[in-house]
């Protein structure tokens, strides 16, 4: 494979890796609360559809943007609502909301399949973006890439350097001794699936407003459970999933090229690709069980207090 | 004292349903004073200091925060009152350093400054007598560690009442000494302190004032120095001549039941023990020296890698293969909860899990007749409440010990291995797992593992000392010379370290 074809594959994988990577960071976020949402796919794909709409009714595509992040907030609070007020199964409310969030959107949207809003462009970072090598892959991206590159330090330095971050850690690792501590652990679990689903909301947006710039059904194509299992991959630390989402996003990149190319492989082969890469980045994930920083309260409610 | 209490408890009664927890409690707690609380499982001390943690409330009653009457409806307010408590089971996040768990949730600042969090919990650990490093993760840390991190909580947010809840029940003496020290700086400091503990010892060293509950009731409170002797608080505290020195006759020894030869592996060395019918061998020693491994190899929990271990005439293999429900082997694990009883399920089922061959029809489990039986055990053991439908979580640690033992001893065994049998259990509840024991060596062959002396030379016909992971020495429960040595050789070698 020469540098001309490299390059561009490249480019592409960082594109169709940013909203796994949205999604996966809001994930972990979540998850570091102590909440395991499974609901990913549906608050994804809701997110890609408010995006799409606000984004053809206003013309703004920063504003369709955000109100994509809000969407998921939203459908992530019924999670929320049910797992942290109602102390309901956690692994059972995020499939409910997976499934209730892909027919609602498919619904919805039935009437707009294959019409196009406006959306983000390629917009190349002056001098960056002349550097042989990094500057076509990470900055000849649209703006919603570049915001990519930001979060997860502003996140880390969130969740370890600040008090706050202090006390969501500690919800997921030890809600009773947060607890003890003096700490909203209910606040603090909110905040974390409300953060999250605007984050995993975004990602959602980037499909319809940057990948893509129409609406087909299923829009999301199981890219939520990818981030499901990047987080794990990821250690629940934000840095890794950069990785994590850009290989994903390397291995989509690489199997529509080959199909393009006219390859012998069945097609449904080729899109089987980054699935399989799933379950085997899991098995590999479980091996080497040492650094992970996996939350020690994850998936289980806050017992109330008699 | 003619200052006003800190606190002052008047009147506080509670109730769980029909049950009395609390009833018509007063209490005063002074600046720079020691309040023992003494009682026996269930008699309502947690309930109390779960009421002044602000944990529960109180069905009647005041308490009165330096004269003002107040009302804590969360552990926050009574955070905010000074109030803190030092939990039986610490409430620390594992994956956190120690810096990070004493600021948690009480950070001045948005940003954490590490350097500044590691200075302030030096100094303040310094000057209470403790040595731990600010940077270290929880899950590196031994018990008495993690303790030091607790009570640094408590001082970093200044609180001037401070609750501890059985604090030595999981420490080493050395650690509990050190303990000692550190609350008497509290002392020193002006903060007034509430010390629950089963041990007459402890609480005769640290308390000024001494108050004993029993069901649910203050039933004596008195200055520490009224109070003569551990005997005589014993007395005071059952309320009747506590046996401190059991009654044993001595059985003759039969045929050996456990022989454990040249026993090796990583945290092991050259173990060799026996254990013969009619006779209690105690195995003395401070926790984390080997006993756990040892115990785990013993009961068939872990695969001895080089030597042999011959159970009941038979090779450990051949043993552990076939299952007998009774004559047999019956191991009283030190963790009532988790590894002897499951939490979930009731008395029971709990009761069944090692007895169940027993009562088997094909392949039906006749509830009805275990039931019967267990209940008759429930009666003649004492355990309360006389109820198979609870669940094990909802009895006291004593209760849940001494359905352990009925179980176990329903069983016949030829062959008990008892670990920290009486560990956290009140005098009377002890004392009748003691006579439980001493009765059951009749019939078997005891392997006692206690760090407990007392009850060592109480129980055992024969002694081992284990330090290291080796078994120092094997000796008579008569042989006084070895007997005085026995705590130097619980310290290993690390005897020349201490001075």
């Amino acid at each position: 494979m020469n540098y001309e074809i490299l390059i561009p594959l490249l480019a592409a994988a960082v594109q169709s890796g940013t909203p796994i990577l949205y999604a996966t960071l809001g994930e972990i976020f979540t998850e570091r609360t102590g909440i395991l949402n499974l609901g990913v796919e549906g608050i994804m794909i809701v997110g890609a559809l408010s995006g799409f709409l606000v984004a053809k009714i206003t013309g703004n595509p920063a504003v369709a943007f955000f109100a994509a992040g809000l969407a998921g907030a939203v459908a992530a609070s019924l999670h929320g609502i049910v797992c942290i007020i109602f102390q309901g199964n956690q692994v059972v409310s995020g499939l409910a909301l997976t499934i209730l969030g892909v027919g609602f959107a498919n619904y919805i949207g039935a009437a707009y399949v294959g019409q196009a809003a406006p959306g983000f462009d390629p917009l190349p970072i002056p001098l960056l973006s002349q550097i042989p090598g990094l500057g076509p892959i990470f900055f000849r991206q649209d703006l919603l890439v570049y915001l990519t590159y930001l979060i997860p330090p502003l996140m880390w330095l969130f969740l370890y350097q600040t008090r706050y971050g202090l006390s969501l850690r500690a919800a997921g690792e030890n809600p009773a001794a947060a607890i003890a501590a003096g700490v909203n652990v209910v606040a603090c679990r909110f905040v974390g699936v409300l953060v999250g689903g605007f984050f995993i909301g975004l990602g959602g947006a980037y499909l319809s407003l940057a990948y893509t710039h129409l609406w087909t059904n299923n829009l999301t194509g199981g890219r939520g459970w990818i981030a499901v299992a990047l987080v794990i991959f990821a250690f629940w630390r934000p840095s890794r999933a950069i990785f994590g989402a850009y290989l994903f996003g390397g291995v989509m990149a690489l199997q529509l090229r080959l199909q393009a190319s006219g390859t012998q492989i069945p097609s449904s082969l080729l899109l089987m690709l980054p699935y399989a890469l799933t379950i085997g980045v899991l098995v590999l994930a479980s091996w080497r069980r040492g650094g992970t920083d996996e939350p020690a309260a994850l998936g289980r409610n806050i017992e109330p207090v008699d | 004292m003619t200052e006003t209490p800190v606190i002052r408890l008047e009147g506080i009664s509670k109730f769980f349903g029909s049950v009395r927890a609390n009833h018509d409690i007063s209490l005063e707690l002074n600046r720079g004073r020691v309040v023992a609380l003494l009682g026996e499982n269930g008699a309502g001390k947690s309930t109390l200091m779960s009421i002044l943690a602000g944990q529960l409330q109180p069905d009647q009653g005041v308490i009165y925060h330096h004269g003002e009457p107040v009302i804590f409806t969360s552990t926050e307010q009574a955070i905010v009152a000074g109030i803190g408590m030092v939990y039986q089971h610490f409430k620390l996040v594992e994956a956190m350093t120690v810096a990070e768990n004493v600021y948690l949730g009480q950070s001045p600042t948005a940003w954490l400054k590490s350097r500044e969090m590691t200075r302030v919990v030096n100094e303040l650990a310094e000057s209470y007598g403790m040595q731990v490093r600010p940077e270290a993760l929880i899950s590196d840390l031994s018990m008495g560690e993690k303790q030091q991190v607790e009570i640094l909580k408590l001082l970093l947010r200044q609180s001037s009442i401070l609750i501890f809840d059985e604090p030595t029940a999981v420490l080493t003496p050395h650690e509990a000494y050190n303990l000692f020290a550190t609350m008497r700086r509290m002392r020193a400091a002006g903060k007034a302190i509430v010390f629950i503990s089963h041990k007459l010892e402890e609480v005769m060293a640290i308390a000024d004032d001494i108050a004993i509950l029993k069901r649910g009731e203050v039933i004596d409170i008195m200055p520490a120095d009224r109070v003569g002797s551990t005997a005589e608080l014993a007395e005071r505290m059952v309320g009747r001549e506590v046996l401190l020195q059991v009654e044993r006759q001595s059985v003759e020894p039969r045929q050996l039941v456990l022989t454990v030869e040249n026993l090796q592996d990583d945290f092991l060395h050259d173990i060799d023990l026996e254990v013969r019918q009619g006779e209690i061998l105690g195995l003395i020693g401070v926790a984390g020296n080997g006993q756990k491994p040892l115990v785990q190899t013993i009961c068939g929990l872990r695969r001895p890698r080089s030597g042999t271990i011959t159970l009941l005439g038979l090779e450990w293999e051949r043993f552990f293969s076939r299952h007998r429900w009774d004559k047999s082997l019956s191991y009283i694990p030190e963790e009532r909860q988790g590894l002897a009883t499951c939490r979930g399920l009731d008395l029971l089922e709990n009761f069944l899990l090692t007895t169940r061959s027993g009562f088997t029809v094909g392949p039906w489990l006749p509830r009805g007749e275990a039931g019967l039986k267990a209940q008759r055990l429930v009666e003649e053991f004492d355990i309360r409440p006389p109820d198979l439908n609870n669940l094990a979580w909802q009895l006291s640690g004593g209760n849940l010990q001494k359905l352990v033992l009925a179980r176990e001893f329903h069983r016949k065994p030829r062959l008990i291995v008892a670990e920290q049998p009486t560990q956290g259990l009140d005098i009377a509840a002890a004392e009748d797992v003691w006579n439980l024991l001493l009765k059951a060596r009749e019939q078997a062959g005891i392997l006692l593992v206690t760090g407990d002396l007392n009850e060592a030379l109480a129980l055992s016909d024969r002694l081992a000392v284990m330090f290291g992971g080796r078994i120092l020495a094997t000796f008579a429960g008569g042989d006084r010379d070895m007997v005085e040595r026995i705590p130097q050789m619980m310290a290993g070698l690390t005897q020349e370290e201490m001075t």
